[in-house]
């Protein structure tokens, strides 16, 4: 038998009770879901990505389902980081909620990030931060993390204005490298990095002569993009030391295992949310038969058991 | 963007078994599931997301109104129906579903048709195509014909009056069911080969004039019957058919302009899913034109 406390992971400075954690964008600010999952067996909740100021959001249509597939450019509607701490945030650090919550932040411009990380320093309710370096629905959005410098300087500005805060970078896959992207948010001394964001893509409807979304193109997500998101995982797993947080496509415990011996120390479900709403709950109920399978006896003996080993025959 | 959080309301994820399929005009088709547990918390106006297990492609549920309830030979609670169109990849598996295969359900979802104040005693419910899917179990409620979510039969008001249209008879479902629960029915079809040869806003002209209009269908048909509505002074509803991911209010894709005071600009998108799918025509920017 595993006991519970063998689920637990670390990220860095950030502990989290099992692996299993709901991304950003994906479960709205959880309240919506209040009543159809059991929020406290989560990993843990990441809300919405939060921006300083409010801002509408894209026109719609802002989702089209492709084969196995999710393209969206909802472009970040929030309603501001001071709506956010006074209207989502108690509820969410309620013992009604009860799972750590990493709050997911954007910026338009560099300055932004260390604003709001300095906003946020010593709140209570808030486990970690998580930098959205990667949203392709924003104009800017996706450049912090298509430079190794640049992402190391934006993780080391959030970092020293909210020093006490465990930090992930969230990286964007549309990058010719993600090593060195990754290694350039490590150097800038962030606790993990989330790999990935969604693939830029595009849905056009020729017979009405136009992209179906009202912004042009979306990110791609679900389980058309796992096998992306997980060779991400495992590259960066090969070559940087930096724990890793695996997104894209995961839906199924097999799903959650491939990404934890790929590298990832945890993993983030998305898209799945919204088709099969209490999955990552039933995940988590069952990781300890799967470690089992796997032969180990904790999900930290699972994290990188095949990424850290594995070399191609000669 | 309105993050206002939805409070709380009853909702079942399940999995729910054909009882019946039935074929009900071109087409449009009625599934019959069960799941009492699901039933028992649908009021007319909400709706459900129906997915079919263990598969990728079509990925997402899709969202379906609540067409009635399923009540046996002694008045319990067996289950639901939903009738649809086939236009694409999800209707056109859920078409050809045998009794006994079964379906992945989540709901009630959205918001109730609003309340009817109380000095209207005539509910005038207008329908473009398969824009009637919500209208057949609200009929029966306000007529006193059936009760939801536990409620007992009441008579809410004295007359509903469905005007129903659609290009021609053959895509014209259910009006027996309607007649049954005791609407009086005005079909329109563009053809004229059933009822009224014309648009639902040439049936509402031959009406007396209406108390309180609710009103589903096609984007160009809600902005006619609200225009109509409000060039007469007529209170007018929409529930509104936007596509959406989730229908749980946590992907915000289903989003529309609602009138807000709060907003520079005058408005504020809204999610459909949860703050719908039932509108005052008079708070949505877009059917202001
Ligand atoms: C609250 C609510 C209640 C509803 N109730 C009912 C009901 O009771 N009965 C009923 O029949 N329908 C109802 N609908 C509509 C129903 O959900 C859709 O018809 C259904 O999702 C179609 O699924 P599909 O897989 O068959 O079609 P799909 O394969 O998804 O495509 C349907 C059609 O829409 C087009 N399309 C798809 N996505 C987009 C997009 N983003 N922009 C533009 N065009 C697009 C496709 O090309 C195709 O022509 C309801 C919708 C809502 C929101
Ligand atoms: C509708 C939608 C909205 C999203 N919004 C955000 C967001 O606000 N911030 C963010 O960091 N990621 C956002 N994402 C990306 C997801 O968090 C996740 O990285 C991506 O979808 C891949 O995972 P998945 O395939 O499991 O969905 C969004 C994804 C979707 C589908
Ligand atoms: S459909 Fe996802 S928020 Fe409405």
């Amino acid at each position: 038998m595993i006991p519970p406390t063998a689920l637990s992971t670390k990220l860095g400075r950030l502990h989290l009770p099992n692996p299993v954690l709901v991304a950003s964008g994906t479960f709205g600010y959880a309240r919506e879901m209040a009543g159809l999952v059991d929020f406290k067996k989560l990993g843990g909740i990441v809300p919405k990505t939060v921006t300083l100021n409010p801002r509408p959001g894209n026109p719609p249509p802002r989702t089209a389902e492709t084969t196995s597939g999710l393209l969206n450019a909802i472009g970040l509607d929030n309603d501001g980081l001071e709506y956010f701490l006074q209207n989502h945030l108690p509820w969410l650090a309620s013992t009604e909620v009860a799972c750590p919550i990493v709050l997911n932040i954007a910026a338009k411009s560099a300055d932004e990030f260390p604003r709001m990380a300095a906003r946020v320093k010593g709140l209570p309710g808030i486990a970690a931060l998580e930098l959205n370096l990667s949203c392709p629905n924003v104009a800017g959005g996706i450049d912090f993390a298509t430079k190794p410098d640049l992402c190391r300087a934006v993780v080391a500005s959030a970092r020293d204005a909210c020093p006490d805060l465990p930090l992930l970078a969230k990286l964007t896959p549309n990058v010719t490298n993600i090593v060195e992207i990754a290694q350039g948010a490590a150097d800038g001394g962030c606790d993990a990095v989330s790999l990935v964001n969604t693939f830029l893509g595009i849905a056009i409807d020729w017979r009405r002569k136009k992209p179906i979304l009202g912004n042009g193109m979306g990110g791609l997500s679900g389980p058309a993009i796992k096998p992306l998101a997980l060779r991400c995982v495992w590259q960066v797993a090969r070559a940087v030391n930096i724990p890793i947080v695996g997104i894209g496509g995961i839906a199924t415990i097999d799903d959650v295992m491939e990404f934890m011996v790929a590298g990832a120390s945890a993993v983030q479900m998305g898209t799945v949310s919204f088709y099969d709403p209490t999955a990552a709950t039933r995940v988590i109920d069952q990781l300890p038969e799967a470690l089992a399978t796997l032969g180990v006896s904790s999900v930290a003996q699972a994290i990188g058991l095949v990424s850290k080993t594995w070399h191609p025959a000669i | 963007m309105d993050s206002s959080c939805a409070q709380q309301r009853p909702c079942a994820h399940k999995s729910a078994s054909v009882l019946a399929n039935d074929q009900l005009a071109e087409r449009t088709w009625r599934l019959r599931l069960h799941g009492p547990e699901v039933a028992a918390l649908a009021q007319p106006g909400q709706f459900f997301m129906v997915r079919i297990a263990g598969r990728t492609d079509p990925l997402l549920g899709r969202p379906f109104a609540l067409y009635d309830t399923v009540l046996d030979g002694q008045g319990g609670l067996v289950g639901l129906e939903i009738v649809h169109l086939v236009v694409g990849k999800m209707t056109t598996l859920l078409s050809g579903l045998k009794p006994g295969d079964s379906v992945e359900i989540w709901g009630p979802l959205g918001m109730r048709f609003p309340a009817v104040p109380d000095h209207v005693a005539r509910v005038t419910l207008v329908a473009g195509g398969i824009g009637q899917t919500p209208f057949l179990a609200y009929s029966r409620e306000l007529l006193g014909g059936r009760g939801f979510a536990g409620k007992s039969a009441q008579k809410v008001v004295d007359k509903v009056e469905l005007v129903y249209g659609a290009r021609r008879e053959s895509l014209l479902a259910g009006l027996d069911a309607f007649v049954q629960a005791g609407a009086c029915v005005l079909p329109c079809t563009e053809d004229g080969s059933l009822g009224l040869k014309g648009r639902v806003t040439d049936g509402l002209d031959t009406l007396e004039k209406p108390e309180w209009i609710v009103a589903c269908g096609p984007e160009p048909m809600l902005y006619a019957v609200a225009r109509w509505a409000r060039e007469r002074g007529v209170p007018c509803q929409v529930s509104l058919e936007t596509p959406m991911a989730c229908g749980l209010g946590i992907c915000f894709s289903c989003v529309v302009k609602v009138a807000s005071s709060e907003q520079a600009s005058g408005w504020d998108y809204q999610r459909v899913c949860i703050d719908g799918p039932t509108f005052d025509a008079a708070n949505l920017i877009d059917l202001q034109k």
